[in-house]
């Protein structure tokens, strides 16, 4: 009965009677909310377009990369995750679709990201000849650490991220310790931003990793920093740099990688539910609204949830090429 | 428009109370977040200079703690648990969770947590102890300090660790604000009790023999109280010891910072191994100071109070 069912899919006439069916079907569903602004709002948007528009019962787990990514893996729960960045658990990733447990279905469901190291205008402005991370290492006393000023300070990401292992390494590769740095842990994600826009608050120097799309890096209009190193191969990145400390015995200098972010779910939930997973691999934000969204969150100091309203409310146009006609139309009537 | 009315009467449907219009509370909260920014902008260099001493101190004492070999920090908290309790079985207990927490490679966060410790804990007896006393001799003061007490120790501390962290960035600092704000309440609160406790008519006793204020206070009441302010030193000292954690994520180094990692990577070992140094730490410190503080009631009893 369940294959006749896949089978008639592409079937036109039969896509009504389908929806109802796979609406049926789709049950409860634990999803992933990653515990950053664009996470919450991709989300509670995909909660609401699911819960409304396919009648499906979504529960939010609140976690980072890493957290979530492992309870996939060895659990299964949750079932989706909305903007998974990949470059921190490709093997395990890679592993799991090869062997059918996961799917990826969507490689970039917001357009322009990009992790990297990063300094405030300020700074870009009053010293231009410092360009690429390259020339800026060269020169840690113009940021010194508070806590021992005979260092500069270079905050990278909080214990348990998985950026920070990239941080750890490419600062073991860049021999960044002999040049007079030292690796500050933020502790936490609050730690990172505050001390960020601390900085920028003040007018100080700030020298560290952040990511964007982010209400931070709009907001204090952030400048990334190119490396003029190349990016030296997926290799060097996947089996060393991503690595901990002691799995990576020679890092080699490298350029950050491209950032990929990928939606994945878990095979329990694609088979549950195919036409949801269908809408989620339609749903890309392009990065422009994705970051005023960003912003308006920050700004309006607004939840997960009061911004995913907004985003419905102010660009229909944009979602409903996500869904179906009819899903649209039942989701437009809850707003 | 109605919905920036004082209240928005449009959403008020009986079931929840009515709200502010969700403008003027938008309002309210950026207005409150922009005057603290500007705060920060115009004095944030000046209140970061004053307690510069204080980081300094703080950096000094890990290094110190940390550079310092291992068989004289054996010696030292040897010794300052015979001081404490005059077991040996302490003694050895003591050395022996240091074994094995160097053995287990912990050595240096632990250093960096028990310097931080110690050194919030004296800060909440140097500061909490006058208070204490101050309390417990104005109703009035009294009246006005508990409630404070009592959003110290229930505000969670990320609350105020955003101002703070605005004020002071990441680091020591604000990690200190934050414990001392948890850890302090305990011993302003025993303080005033245990002075609160002591018998009028041995007060009474004390002015008849003319003692001044301050011979009555430091010479009869405080000693008479001394059983209650240990037992708030000591509930001072856990609390900064659970308070670990919560500093480690702005930037506190240590064993919190381990315990952190453990928690976001799911290391089971590493997260058990780092907590349960922290727990020999406090067992350490609690046995210690409770034994001290029993002692100096035993002495006062089979002494010469009668």
């Amino acid at each position: 009965m369940h294959k006749l069912v896949l089978s008639l899919i592409g079937s036109a006439a039969a896509a009504m009677l389908m929806t109802s069916t796979a609406r049926a079907e789709c049950g409860d569903v634990n999803m992933a909310e990653f515990n950053w602004a664009s996470g919450e709002l991709l989300a509670n948007v995909d909660k609401f377009i699911l819960e409304k528009g396919y009648g499906c019962n979504v529960e939010l787990t609140v976690g980072g990369t890493t957290q979530i990514f492992t309870s996939m893996n060895e659990k299964g729960r949750p079932e989706i995750a909305g903007e998974l960045w990949v470059n921190s658990v490709r093997v395990l990733l890679d592993k799991g679709i090869a062997e059918g447990r996961m799917h990826s279905l969507q490689d970039g469901p917001i357009t322009g990201l990009g992790e990297g190291w990063w300094v405030t205008p300020k700074f870009r402005k009053e010293h231009p000849e410092l360009d690429t991370v390259e020339k800026l290492i060269e020169h840690p006393e113009l940021f010194p650490y508070a806590e021992d000023k005979s260092k500069g300070a270079f905050i990278g990401c909080p214990a348990g991220w998985g950026c920070q292992l990239v941080n750890v390494n490419l600062f073991r590769a860049f021999d960044m310790e002999a040049k007079g740095w030292t690796l500050v842990d933020p502790g936490s994600g609050a730690g990172l931003d505050g001390s960020l826009s601390k900085a920028a608050e003040r007018g100080e120097n700030w020298f560290g990793y952040y990511w964007n799309p982010t209400a931070l890096i709009g907001k204090y209009d952030m400048q990334l920093l190119p490396f003029e190193t190349e990016f030296a191969g997926k290799d060097n990145w996947d089996n060393c740099i991503a690595k901990a400390e002691q799995d990576c015995a020679d890092p080699k200098k490298t350029a950050w990688t491209k950032s990929e972010v990928h939606t994945v779910v878990t095979d329990g939930f694609k088979k549950k539910s195919s036409v949801a997973a269908e809408y989620l691999s339609k749903r890309v934000y392009p990065g422009a609204v994705m970051n005023g969204m960003l912003v308006y969150m920050a700004d309006e100091q607004a939840s997960g949830e009061d911004a995913a309203i907004e985003f419905l409310e102010k660009h229909k146009d944009l979602w409903k090429t996500w869904v179906p006609a009819d899903v649209a139309t039942k989701v437009e009537a809850a707003l | 428009m109605a919905s920036d009315s004082l209240i928005d009467w449009d959403k008020h449907n009986w079931i929840a109370p009515p709200v502010m219009g969700r403008g003027e509370l938008r309002d309210i909260k950026k207005g409150i977040d922009g005057s603290f920014r500007s705060f920060t902008r115009e004095y944030g260099e000046g209140i970061e200079d004053f307690f510069e001493p204080l980081l300094e101190f703080l950096v000094f004492f890990e290094k110190l703690l940390i550079a310092t070999p291992w068989p004289i920090i054996f010696i030292i908290f040897g010794g300052l648990t015979w001081l404490g309790s005059r077991s040996w079985k302490m003694v050895v207990g003591t050395i022996l969770a240091f074994s094995i927490i160097g053995w287990l490679d912990m050595w240096k966060d632990t250093m960096a947590t028990i310097s931080m410790v110690s050194v919030c804990t004296l800060l909440c007896i140097v500061l909490g102890i006058p208070v204490g006393i101050w309390m417990s001799r104005s109703d009035r003061v009294q009246s006005f300090i508990l409630p404070v007490l009592d959003f110290m120790q229930t505000l969670p501390s990320f609350v105020y660790l955003i101002p703070v962290v605005m004020l002071f960035g990441i680091g020591k600092i604000a990690g200190l604000f934050a414990i001392v704000i948890y850890a302090i309440p305990p011993i302003i609160r025993l303080t005033n009790l245990g002075l609160r406790l002591v018998d009028k008519e041995v007060l009474e006793a004390a002015d008849a023999f003319g003692a001044g204020k301050w011979q009555r206070l430091m010479g009869v009441q405080f000693p008479l109280a001394l059983p209650n302010v240990f037992a708030g030193v000591n509930q001072t000292i856990m609390m900064s010891l659970a308070m670990v954690v919560v500093a480690a994520l702005i930037n506190v180094r240590g064993l919190g910072v381990e315990v952190l990692r453990a928690v976001q990577n799911q290391y089971l070992t590493l997260g058990l191994m780092n907590g349960l140094a922290i727990v020999a730490i406090a067992i350490i410190f609690d046995r210690v100071s409770q034994a001290y503080g029993k002692r100096l009631q035993k002495h006062r009893t089979g002494g010469h109070n009668g």
